[in-house]
């Protein structure tokens, strides 16, 4: 393992996105998931929810390399609206599913974006929601929720019947602060980016916790308010969003690379400033990234300031391909890197 | 139960608590929003002038616990792009922080220093003026308005970033002397031209880019970048100029320097300070006594403000509910006393809406004079949106603060007659003072219900829904629109 680590190397590759209300493009993007041959099914979160704003929430499809293939949901509370999408996952068979932070449910949708049916009720017996964040599909083909404020995972079948969960408040072993990203492994293993306690925690598939990664603070292996983790190989991709970064952590516990954001201006991009030569020529002789000193809360004010960088990432997917998607809510764009070995 | 007249309106004004209790509520209705009954009660415990000095000091307070729940389950206010998600942010931070003054004080600031995302196309640049007023907005005036004439918000608002050497600009060296210092009257157009000279190359990063963004209101392809100043040494004018009868090389903090020393300036702060914290209708005798203080400590703000909340012209009852509250106050008050929006939840755009139309777009001011204060933010149309907007927020009982309240006025007693249940309610929301004509009309309102009882389980449903109408009957009272 040791030599795999000192043999793979990590890149910026490219960027994909741009600021679109509808259509070509994202607002305030929150989670991706993965389709066959690079596709992304990009969920857009939008907001604030008043009067004119609804429709931005939306699932975006395009391809990894640029190609904008349609999009469809839109914010509202009827059957398959959105209110606070916060993840969304896909299944073998192609279908999709949304977690809703604000109306405590679970969409489902066709490989189409056609509405099925949706599950969950307000509440923090087994199987209600409060505010259920990410999903995931387990191997075996069972569906894995963090319900944020109730501090748990839970567990239901592809149609939405609850079937187990573990976890509570706390800062112990096993326990959750409002946990929000979850990913599983190839052998079914659970990992939670625990937001509130900063750290990763593993969980056997029956959920037994078999170990953690991070403590509080912004040293390297250090982790602030982590939204999203992605396993791949043995290695534990976090989006380490206080932190305004996307840690690596290698098969040995090693931190293998730190990425800021290298982000460079998407095909989409380049057609906007190339219908806006004056704006273009402008943002040529800017300087993107000044040396900045904010006063207060200095990794998300760097951000703010510095276009290239992480603002805000939401959510990290790994594809068969090494390829790495950074979700930079702020930013309205998936950042995408690559593996190597 | 104690009685006085109210000096305004001639009602005898009936005080539910004792006069200790009668002045901590007055301050900390102004120097806050919507302060329980608990948080009164403290006070009270601890003495007036402890608490004065508690407020004076919000960095000794915990920051805002719930920043980063605020931006999880708000990207848009993680980013802060759009103006209601930077109201919504704002309310958030005056319903739930422990530093009261902190926030009085930065709603104080924005309205003198008026800047609005109109303009800017920009709401973070605004969001992070607040926070510029949050830092030093209990400190010397000299460092506010140094950070002011730094403040990329200010410099695009009153077009600092096209003040060249070659070409200067009057804009914000008007403004400076005018609206945010001296006030007219008491410099002269040749001071102007200096000072506009004297901030010559106190500009932002990037200010072609900037600006061509900012003009077509363009927020691609990655969103807003935050502006940052710069100082140009290649484009300042480093001549001699006289401003106020000083003569010298000036840059713009000896100009400031000279400014904080200006009588005009003191009495300007003071006239300010007295106006939206004690009274609409000046008193040039409590103003003198405030700029006598700015004078004394050379501007320092967290003294006057100590001056100010010690005085007798603030405690005295005819500056009780005297003032009326600005939207801002009212909506975020009263949510605060609800106990609303603890933890994030996408209702608060609401919240920002109903401040917006009642006439106070926060961090979008109308003009460069801010807001007219006052009676002028009562009329027909939006009294009825403030009464509308306070009741909705009493009328969640499942509400923390709403139970708490609740809770309180069913200790009164198993059987409330409704004389007993309008002042449990009043004393429960911390309403420790109220005309006899108000009182008189909830009981009137109370008297059909009957005695309301909480003996037996099945009376109570009955009960909190009385309670929770007479809490919206309350709010909608003159004594609750005032502060």
């Amino acid at each position: 393992m040791t030599t795999a680590a000192a043999t793979t190397s990590f890149a910026y590759s490219h960027t994909v996105g741009f600021l679109a209300y509808r259509g070509r493009g994202f607002i305030h993007p929150i989670d991706l998931t993965l389709g066959d041959d690079g596709v992304m099914y990009v969920l857009n979160r939008g907001g604030p929810e008043s009067v004119g704003r609804l429709e931005h929430k939306r699932v975006c499809i395009c391809t990894v390399d640029e190609g904008y293939i349609g999009e469809w949901g839109t914010g509202g509370i009827e059957d398959g609206q959105f209110w606070w999408p916060s993840g969304i996952a896909r299944s073998a068979d192609g279908r999709l599913y949304v977690t809703d932070e604000a109306l405590q449910r679970v969409n489902i949708f066709d490989p189409d974006g056609v509405f099925l049916r949706h599950w969950g009720e307000a509440g923090d017996e087994p199987g209600q929601l409060n505010r259920p964040a990410a999903i995931t599909v387990a191997p075996d083909g069972t569906l894995l929720i963090t319900d944020g404020l109730n501090h748990r995972v839970q567990r239901f079948t592809a149609e939405g019947e609850h079937l187990d969960g573990w976890g509570e408040f706390g800062a112990q072993a096993g326990q959750f602060n409002t946990p929000w990203g979850l990913c599983c492994d190839v052998n079914g293993n659970v990992f939670v980016a625990d937001w509130r306690n900063d750290r990763v925690q593993a969980f056997t598939p029956s959920g037994r916790f078999v170990g953690q990664w991070g403590t509080s603070g912004d040293g390297k292996g250090q982790l602030s308010r982590p939204s999203s983790v992605a396993v791949d190989d043995g290695y534990i991709y976090v989006a380490d969003w206080g932190n305004e970064r996307v840690q690596i952590f290698a098969p040995d516990g090693e931190v293998a690379a730190v990425f800021q954001g290298d982000a460079t201006t998407s095909a989409w991009a380049e057609d906007y400033l190339a219908a806006n030569p004056d704006e273009s020529r402008a943002r040529r002789e800017a300087n993107l990234a000044p040396a900045v000193k904010p006063w207060r809360d200095h990794h998300r004010e760097t951000s703010a300031r510095v276009e290239a960088r992480f603002w805000g990432p939401t959510s990290v997917n790994v594809d068969s391909q090494g390829r790495i998607y950074v979700v930079d809510s702020c930013r309205h764009r998936v950042q995408v890197y690559r593996k190597t070995n | 139960m104690t009685l006085t007249r109210d000096a305004q309106s001639s009602a005898r004004v009936i005080s539910l608590a004792d006069s200790e209790t009668v002045r901590v509520a007055h301050l900390l209705r102004r120097a806050g929003f919507g302060p329980t009954r608990a948080e009164i009660e403290r006070a009270a415990r601890q003495g007036y002038e402890a608490t004065v000095e508690e407020l004076l000091h919000p960095e000794e307070q915990p920051d805002l616990d719930i920043e980063d729940l605020i931006r999880r389950y708000h990207v848009d206010q993680n980013s802060l792009m759009l103006l209601e998600s930077s109201q919504s942010y704002w309310l958030y931070r005056i319903i739930n922080s422990r530093r009261p003054l902190e926030e009085k004080m930065a709603l104080f600031w924005h309205g003198l220093f008026a800047t609005a995302y109109g303009k800017l196309n920009h709401a973070k640049a605004v969001v992070n003026q607040t926070h510029t007023f949050r830092r030093h907005g209990l400190g010397k005036f000299a460092d506010i308005l140094l950070e002011l004439s730094r403040d990329p918000a200010m410099i695009f608002w009153l077009d600092n970033k096209d003040n060249h050497k070659d070409a200067p600009n009057e804009n914000y060296g008007r403004e400076l002397l005018e609206l945010f210092s001296m006030g007219i009257g008491n410099y002269t157009e040749d001071d102007v031209k200096a000072a506009a000279r004297s901030f010559t190359g106190w500009t932002i990063e990037n200010t072609e880019y900037m600006s061509i963004r900012a003009s077509r209101d363009s927020f691609w392809p990655y969103g807003r970048i935050d502006w940052q100043f710069r100082y140009r040494d290649d484009d300042h004018d480093d001549s001699e100029k006289t401003f106020l009868g000083h003569t010298g090389a000036f840059n713009g903090q000896d100009v400031i320097d000279i400014i904080i020393r200006q009588p005009a300036t003191a009495h300007y702060i003071a006239g300010k300070l007295y106006n939206f914290f004690v009274s609409d209708r000046p008193d040039e005798e409590a103003i003198g006594i405030l700029a006598d203080e700015f004078t004394r400590t050379e501007g320092d703000i967290r003294s006057v403000m100590r001056r100010l909340f010690l005085s007798d012209f603030f405690t005295d009852e005819s500056a009780r509910l005297a003032r009326v509250k600005s939207p801002a106050e009212l909506v975020g008050g009263t949510a605060r006393l609800a106990g609303s929006h603890r933890t994030p939840e996408w209702s608060i755009v609401n919240l920002a809406m109903d401040v917006n139309f009642m006439g106070q777009e926060i961090l979008n001011p109308p003009t460069v004079e801010g807001w007219h204060t006052g009676m002028e933010w009562i009329d027909t149309g939006n009294l009825v949106e403030r009464i509308n907007a306070a009741g909705a927020e009493m009328r969640d009982t499942a509400r923390p603060g709403v139970r708490a309240v609740l809770d309180r006025v069913k200790s009164s007693g198993d059987t409330l007659a409704p004389r007993q249940l309008a002042e449990a309610c009043l004393d429960a929301l911390g309403m420790v003072e109220v005309s006899d004509g108000t009182l008189d009309s909830l009981v009137a309102l109370a008297t059909p219900w009957g005695e309301v009882r909480f003996d037996r389980p099945e009376n109570a449903a009955c009960a909190e829904e009385r309670i929770s109408e007479m809490l919206q009957l309350i709010v909608a009272s003159r004594e609750y629109q005032l502060a």
